[in-house]
């Protein structure tokens, strides 16, 4: 019977069996003997090579009904999901230290806690499959494990005391699993050695590796936004993302710029791990009262093509050329001006990364936790966001973007870190403005030189302002005291993860831009 | 309109009992009475959480550990599951190094393998009095580095350690061997009786009050020729 055809035979029975799981009908797929399953995207598929070389033993069913158990249990049971793979991973790298050998044992690890999973609750051929399979020296331990707790005979002699050791751990308990993949790692510590040692790390086991392609890209997000908020701090994300690089890019994870994707297309694992964490909390922003002008004003550039009107190009990008491709006209957008619709206003962040503050590539930062938190409120919101990321250290001291929506150039800037004393440039923040009347959003511990100035500034200014002071020090109580007054500024201070989720943006005691006015 | 829901009535659910299921239920029992009989022995033991390193103290802690474990069948394997739990600190909620060790030590003395292996070097702890007592007959290695005491009281056993060893190592040892492959601390050999000590790293002080045995180091006796000449092992870090 033709391969395609045992499958829609044995597809809805294993279905079945497994109470019908949510996953797309399989593939069979040219692919390498002695790799039986490859898995994208939740979709199964099965190696013509290895099956017809397993059906020197077996009947073609039976082959390809296990192997479909195994992608299945893995789906339903372990890992389940990225967060899960990736905790596992975690725990391994914590024992064996090198890259390589943890995803290996990873992959072992899921292996055994999904096939015994399924044999322990269906009627599969897997242990028939595990019996005719080509072992490796980790193969050998690992089936040696499967006779001692599965009760099959599998073939296997010797490693007696690695499969006893193997053996005790609790495979089947969910909770303990971090605790077991560590010893289970720990176990065959010797033998990935050895595997190590005849080049064999590389090579995935018998049923097919796992790769992160193998998870639907939210699965992925996810991941990794679970993953930030376990990581104590950024560099225990970064090392477990950066060992993950090849395969996040091999994902295509970067169109969105959502991944932390940055020059070269390597991954900024800093930029990652804050845009990830800021995704456990959405800050709510006041909104307040707008209305569309009815005026049209030149917003942004586009190409011009011809048919449309001559009147929008802008000679001055355009080299003083009419020519498709190369002129470029206005696009002209309707403005906003306050009115009785509310509407949510664009923003300037100002973030201090002086030395005062932490640095965010060290250890976390609640400055820039706390500014990406109010970043990705406005960005969510539809606004846009302008950084003024200020010190006054001498390598530059300070930097600036233009309102954007490129959240990875405003988290590029936001984890920018300067060191140094902390000065603060009222001029260049009326820069940024753009002739609007944005949000301002400040963020530092006030230990600021010029506080006064900026104090003055705050004073005069009519945006609706939110401050966020990190840690309590004599300038934080001088600056609360002299906006006790201001309605239309708010101050917030974090000391912990947990005060951010209390900031509200754009809160203001009363508006002062009315329609009356 | 179909019922959907009628394709899963005829779905077998029925759990297999496979053989990991009461191997894992046996193990488990067994440390819940092995983590029970060290919780008990550190209640009667350490009254007020302070335990204090002395001859009198050390024999009745071993000899409460001896009584908690009496009839208890478990292996090596379970010793170094109680090694992994005392230093997660998962089911034990503390850990005092003195009778932690002792409680160790009489465990390893009392198992039925004659040849017992602990990779301690994943641990964050370090743990002291290992292979106290350690009779005749047995050899215990230690993967790793381990902390003070170690060896102590040693009575005819063959202790390896793979790693360094802190202060007082093989103190009141009594006969039997001592290999640490690293370096020792203060007071090696204090208070010996008997046996002998071989170290391959440095030693930081030899024990003055000494009655007996020999200390080797990287093959050259030291003891009972006279104190160690510490100018001769210059390449190693100090102890702990």
């Amino acid at each position: 019977m033709a391969l395609d055809e045992t499958l829609r035979e044995v597809w809805p029975r294993v279905r079945k069996k497994h109470l019908f799981p949510e996953l797309p009908y399989p593939l069979c797929a040219e692919g390498e003997k002695r790799v039986g399953l490859d898995i994208k995207e939740k979709a199964i598929s099965i190696s013509r090579e290895f099956v017809e070389g397993m059906c020197q033993e077996l009947v073609e069913g039976e082959v390809v009904e296990g192997l479909l158990d195994h992608a299945v249990s893995h789906y339903l049971c372990c890992p389940w999901n990225l967060s899960t793979h990736l905790r596992l991973y975690g725990e391994a790298k914590k024992v064996l230290r090198d890259k390589e050998m943890a995803k290996k044992a990873t992959d072992y690890f899921m292996d055994v806690v999904a096939d015994t999973h399924c044999v322990s609750q269906k009627e599969t051929p897997l242990p028939r499959i595990y019996r005719h399979l080509r072992r490796g020296v980790l193969d050998e331990a690992v089936h040696a494990l499967y006779e001692r707790i599965w009760g099959v005979d599998l073939g296997v002699e010797g490693h007696e005391e690695i499969s006893r050791k193997l053996s005790r751990l609790p495979y089947l308990d969910r909770s303990r699993w971090g605790d077991s993949m560590k010893r289970f790692a720990k176990a065959i510590h010797p033998l990935l050695q050895e595997e190590r040692d005849q080049g064999g790390l590389k090579r995935p086991g018998p049923m097919g590796g796992h790769r992160m392609r193998q998870y639907s890209k939210e699965e992925i997000e996810r991941g990794f936004k679970d993953l930030a908020s376990d990581s104590a701090t950024p560099s225990e994300f970064k090392e477990i993302v950066r060992d993950f690089e090849d395969d996040i890019l091999e994902a295509n994870l970067s169109e969105d710029g959502s991944m932390g994707l940055g020059p070269g297309r390597s991954l900024d694992a800093d930029l990652l791990y804050y845009m990830k964490l800021a995704e456990n909390w959405m800050l709510p922003i006041r909104k307040m009262p707008t209305k569309k002008s009815g005026s049209l004003y030149p917003h942004h550039h586009e190409p011009w093509e011809v048919g449309k009107p001559y009147q929008d190009i802008d000679p001055w990008t355009s080299f003083g050329k009419i020519m498709p491709g190369i002129t470029q006209m206005w696009r002209r957008l309707e403005g906003d001006i306050f009115g009785q619709w509310e509407g949510i206003p664009d923003c300037v962040v100002m973030i201090d990364s002086s030395g005062s503050m932490t640095d965010p590539r060290q250890s976390l930062s609640y400055a820039v936790l706390g500014a990406a938190c109010a970043c990705d409120a406005y960005l969510r919101n539809g606004a846009q966001v302008a950084v003024y990321n200020f010190s006054d250290a001498w390598s530059g001291g300070r930097q600036m973007l233009p309102y954007s929506r490129q959240r990875r150039e405003i988290y590029r800037n936001l984890c920018h870190y300067f060191g140094g004393g902390t000065s603060l440039m009222v001029e260049e923040i009326e820069t940024l403005h753009e002739g609007k009347v944005p949000d301002l959003f400040l963020i530092t511990d006030m230990q600021i030189t010029n506080l006064e100035t900026l104090i003055q500034y705050f004073n005069q200014c009519k945006n609706r302002i939110t401050a966020v002071h990190i840690g309590d020090n004599r300038h934080v109580a001088t600056f609360r005291q002299s906006m006790a007054l201001r309605k239309n500024v708010e101050a917030y201070a974090v000391e912990k993860k947990d005060d951010i989720p209390r900031i509200v943006l754009g809160k203001v005691r009363d508006y002062l831009y009315r329609e009356t006015l | 309109m179909r019922n959907p829901f009628l394709d899963f009535r005829s779905v077998p659910i029925r759990k297999k009992e496979i053989p990991l299921d009461r191997i894992v239920r046996a193990k488990q029992a067994i440390m819940d009475r092995i983590i029970e009989g060290y919780l008990a022995l550190v209640e009667e033991e350490v009254k007020g959480l302070v335990w204090l390193v002395g001859q009198s103290h050390e024999v009745r802690t071993y000899n409460a550990a001896l009584r908690s474990i009496q009839g208890l069948q478990y292996d090596q394997d379970d010793v170094e599951e109680l090694c992994a739990e005392l230093d997660s600190a998962k089911k034990v909620p503390y850990l005092i190094s003195g009778p932690a060790g002792i409680y160790l030590s009489a465990l390893i003395n009392q198992a039925r393998e004659e040849r017992i292996l602990l990779r301690l070097q994943d641990f964050e702890r370090t743990f002291h009095f290992l292979g106290y007592r350690l009779p005749q007959g047995k050899t215990l290695i230690l993967r790793g580095n381990v902390g003070d005491f170690i060896g102590a009281s040693l009575a005819g056993g063959r202790l390896v350690v793979e790693g360094s060893a802190g202060n007082w190592c093989g103190a009141g040892m009594t006969g039997g061997e001592i290999l640490v492959t690293g370096l020792t601390g203060q007071k090696t050999g204090e208070w010996m009786r008997g046996g002998r000590i071989q170290v391959d790293g440095r030693i930081w002080g030899v024990g003055q009050n000494r009655y007996g045995g020999e200390i080797y180091h990287r093959g050259r006796p030291i003891a009972p020729l006279g104190a160690v000449d510490q100018s001769q092992s210059e390449d190693d870090d100090g102890p702990g």
